[in-house]
């Protein structure tokens, strides 16, 4: 591990008085987090502007700031609303929004602060462990690779759909059926797109997750009237931040497994963090000796999705780092502004662009640190949000739901969607659908479905033997069957049928 | 976020009730660019700045991927040629959606072409590590060569692929579904597929790692030390492969808008701000006013026509 790097990055940081722009970078991701809708690629992208007069290495620890802040963020909304603020929040909603109910909200904000803090903390070590060897974990992932990678989250949704596998089955299948409208990356044939040039480019992951979390969620709250947390309920004081932020040290295991989780996920490209914070929580919930207390109030379903978070936002500058190419929407903008500043990023970026390279490494630790601390501090204030009255609420939160769905690309279209479906999520609350399963299923279709073709058309169609002579993709395969086959062996354990 | 910008410009702008008088007044004007962060999108922000200077209002890029490029490509077709909106068009990559048959809403022929400010050659590049060393090894493999590309018929450097290795008789298939030069070039890399052809530009730095070699260049003379250029081996007709950033606006702009937008953008090649980022990051200029950029670009169009039906063929059965 190269740690003098790191020194001189350090130092730099300390000598160039540029350090405050870390510290604006986390305002900024902290509000884009915490509003449904925008989240970390809208700011950077509203920031490519801001960054051309300034230097490089600034313009990396603005980006790094704000892009290590607006996960903890979007945490927050998930918490207190039941509304992930960035899509990676999503699988928070499931435990930590059960706390807030309970009156825990504190705990729920302590523990989610520490786990992304943390969380941060280890993705950056991983990185520099690994970064040596970048290159070697890339070529790993091949098509077929890719293609097993999402069989196994796929199967991983049905496995987490504990007690509902059919309903589980059901919203994936509704997923993946929108995951397929729009060009066909393979052939360039368009499917189900009618004459609407707007479903082109298939149906958009942001507005949908908004609408069906944001919006569902204030359309529950305006039927049911009152406030998220009774005013009179005194448990909501503070108490709970400190026992929120020693219960990640309690479950550390978690926050180590939520942690490697998120920086493998995080380091291949096109899968993200919607994938790595799901897959955390769903391999938390199906190892637990107690897997039915999850969904009700289990801190460790904020630990495990919170941590994978926060450490897949290094993992994910690999492919940037080893040769010069975005392996997220995220990793794009922050190449681009590298290219904006004269730098052309490419596989000796590493060795050119040290200094940028690093900075920004720094900033996106720092900003995980940072925002927390912000957090931690505001979170009594933020607890209040819980007892504005759902009249006034829901008003606003819909209002600017709205408007940065149609700020992320001007496009009414995105809009539109959300409001869909934002009805479709409450009708799937309402009957008891799994909104999840149904937004991994639309995040991984096209990926899936890619892959597969393009491992059809390598190895002219002799699949079988094509992943036979692939290492990585046999330990995936496997990894596959004993997710299948972990409920019947848990049945087996506890001597107990699963439902 | 952009979207804000131009309504607080535009907002900025409405305030002193301005009477429509010379171009340009007060108002911004959009720059549309095709695509998203990459290539283009560099040309764009790199002269915009010089473009505002010069022209002495202010200057706006605005981001419209989608679709291939059809949307952007739409939006700068449907617009007013009131000098407000102008975009950078992929040449040829935009004539391929109607040669190959598409149903399109926009008609090349009738642009406002401004000025061309790039042409990339492309190279022919294969992993370091391959046994490959010429066009002919990797036409006589004993199988088809495998060529990463992107679906949807737009990539300009697939199509110089299919036009390639047709007329040279060689047994090829494209796999498709990587997203970008990039995402394709990696493909190489992983030993995905054997070949890829892209922007030498976009080529050399990898080349430097060590970790892609170029058999060969579509141009007319060598700009790479040691690499033969495709008019060597003896096909010069495919010298004209190559991917063209040009400027164009709505049909109809009148001409002294066009000109004077032309002579601006020349210009801001010209400066020494641009050079340098042009050598610093392998992105070449190649400034061609408004007609010579008219002609260049009938030209391009008549060329990719010729292959018009072998690409209908092929591409069908890809």
């Amino acid at each position: 591990m190269d740690f003098s790097l790191i020194n001189d990055a350090l130092a730099e940081l300390v000598a160039s008085g540029h350090s405050h722009y870390i510290f604006f970078g986390v305002l900024v991701g902290l509000t884009f987090g915490v509003v449904p809708g925008l989240g970390g690629t809208t700011a950077l992208a509203l920031l490519i502007p801001v960054t051309y007069a300034m230097d490089p290495v600034a313009a990396m620890y603005l980006a790094g700031g704000c892009m290590g802040a607006t996960s903890f963020g979007g945490s927050l909304t998930a918490i207190l609303l039941n509304t992930p603020g960035t899509p990676p929040n999503a699988a928070t909603t499931y435990d930590g929004y059960p706390l807030t109910l309970q009156g825990k909200a504190g705990l729920a904000i302590g523990a989610s602060a520490t786990a992304s803090a943390l969380g941060g903390l280890i993705g950056l070590i991983s990185l520099l462990l690994v970064i040596p060897l970048a290159r070697n974990i890339i070529y790993l992932f091949g098509p077929p690779e890719f293609f097993l990678l999402t069989i196994l989250c796929l199967t991983a949704i049905a496995v987490a759909t504990r007690g509902k596998l059919l309903r589980g089955l059901v919203a994936a299948g509704f997923g993946l059926m929108l995951a397929f409208v729009g060009m066909d990356s393979v052939s360039g044939e368009l499917r189900f797109a009618g004459e609407i040039d707007y479903l082109w480019d298939g149906i958009p992951l942001v507005p949908v997750l908004t609408g069906m979390f944001a919006i569902a969620q204030m359309l529950v709250l305006a039927l049911q009237g009152g406030s998220i947390v009774s005013a009179s309920d005194r448990v909501t004081r503070l108490s709970g931040v400190a026992d929120g932020i020693a219960s990640v040290f309690r479950h550390w295991t978690h926050l180590l497994r939520g942690s490697a989780i998120g920086t493998v996920i995080g380091a291949i490209p096109g899968l993200g963090g919607v994938v790595a914070s799901f897959f955390a929580y769903s391999s938390a919930a199906q190892t637990s000796r107690e897997p039915e207390s999850f969904g009700k109030g289990n801190i460790i379903g904020v630990i495990a999705p919170e941590s994978a978070n926060n450490a897949k936002d290094g993992a994910s500058l690999l492919p940037a780092v080893a040769f010069g190419i975005p392996g997220s929407a995220e990793s794009a903008l922050l190449l681009s502004i590298l290219i904006l500043h004269g730098i052309e990023p490419g596989p000796s970026i590493l060795i050119e662009n040290q200094r940028e390279i690093y900075g920004l490494i720094l900033a996106i630790t720092f900003s995980a640190v940072g925002a927390s601390l912000i957090g931690l501090i505001g979170a009594r204030w933020l607890m209040m949000i819980t007892r504005v009255k759902v009249s006034v609420l829901v008003p606003v939160v819909i209002c600017l739901t709205f408007t940065a769905v149609y700020v992320l690309d001007g496009k009414l279209g995105d809009v539109i969607i959300c409001a869909m479906m934002g009805m479709i999520g409450y009708l799937m609350i309402r009957f008891d659908y799994p909104r999840l399963t149904f937004i991994i299923a639309l995040v991984l279709g096209t990926t899936m479905e890619q892959a597969f073709h393009q491992s059809v058309n390598i190895s002219n169609g002799n699949m079988t033997g094509y992943i036979a002579g692939r290492p990585t993709a046999i330990v995936l395969f496997v990894l596959v069957i004993l997710t299948l086959l972990l409920p019947a062996a848990r049945s087996f354990r506890t001597g107990k049928p699963e439902k | 976020m952009k979207l804000l910008t131009h309504f607080l410009l535009i907002l900025i702008a409405l305030l002193p009730a301005a009477a429509q008088a010379e171009w340009p007044d007060d108002k911004p004007i959009k720059f549309i660019i095709p695509f998203g962060p990459g290539g283009f999108d560099a040309y764009v922000r790199i002269v915009s700045p010089g473009l505002e200077k010069i022209l002495g209002a202010v200057v706006v890029p605005e981001n419209m991927p989608g679709a291939g490029g059809r949307i952007a490509a739409n939006a700068v077709y449907r617009a007013r040629p009131d000098g407000y909106t102008i975009g950078i068009w992929n040449m040829p990559g935009m004539t391929l959606p109607a040669i190959v048959g598409e149903r399109v809403r926009f008609d090349l022929k009738r642009l406002t072409w401004i000025a061309q400010l790039g042409v990339d050659g492309y190279g022919l590049a294969v992993k370091a590590t391959s046994p490959l060393t010429t066009l002919d090894d990797l036409c006589n493999l004993g199988r088809q060569a495998t060529f990463s590309a992107q679906g949807g018929l737009t990539e300009t450097a697939s199509i110089a692929a299919v036009i390639t290795m047709v007329k040279l008789g060689c047994p090829y298939k494209l796999v498709t579904g990587y997203q970008g030069s990039s995402q394709g070039t990696l493909a190489v890399m992983r030993g995905d597929v054997d070949a890829r052809i892209n922007p030498i530009g976009s080529l050399i730095p990898y080349v430097d790692s060590g970790d892609v070699r170029l058999l060969l260049t579509f141009e007319k003379e060598r700009s790479m030390p040691g690499v033969p250029t495709i008019a060597e081996l003896g096909h010069s007709e495919f010298i004209n492969f190559g991917l063209r950033r040009v400027v164009a606006g709505p049909p109809g702009m009148p001409e002294s808008i066009r000109d004077r937008f032309s002579a601006a953008l020349i210009e801001v090649t010209q400066s020494e701000a641009a050079q340098e980022w042009s050598r610093n990051t392998n992105n070449p200029f190649s400034p061609l006013d408004s007609e010579q950029t008219a002609t260049a670009m009938q030209d391009v169009m008549r060329f990719y026509e010729e292959y018009g039906e072998l690409l209908r063929r092929e591409l069908k059965g890809n």
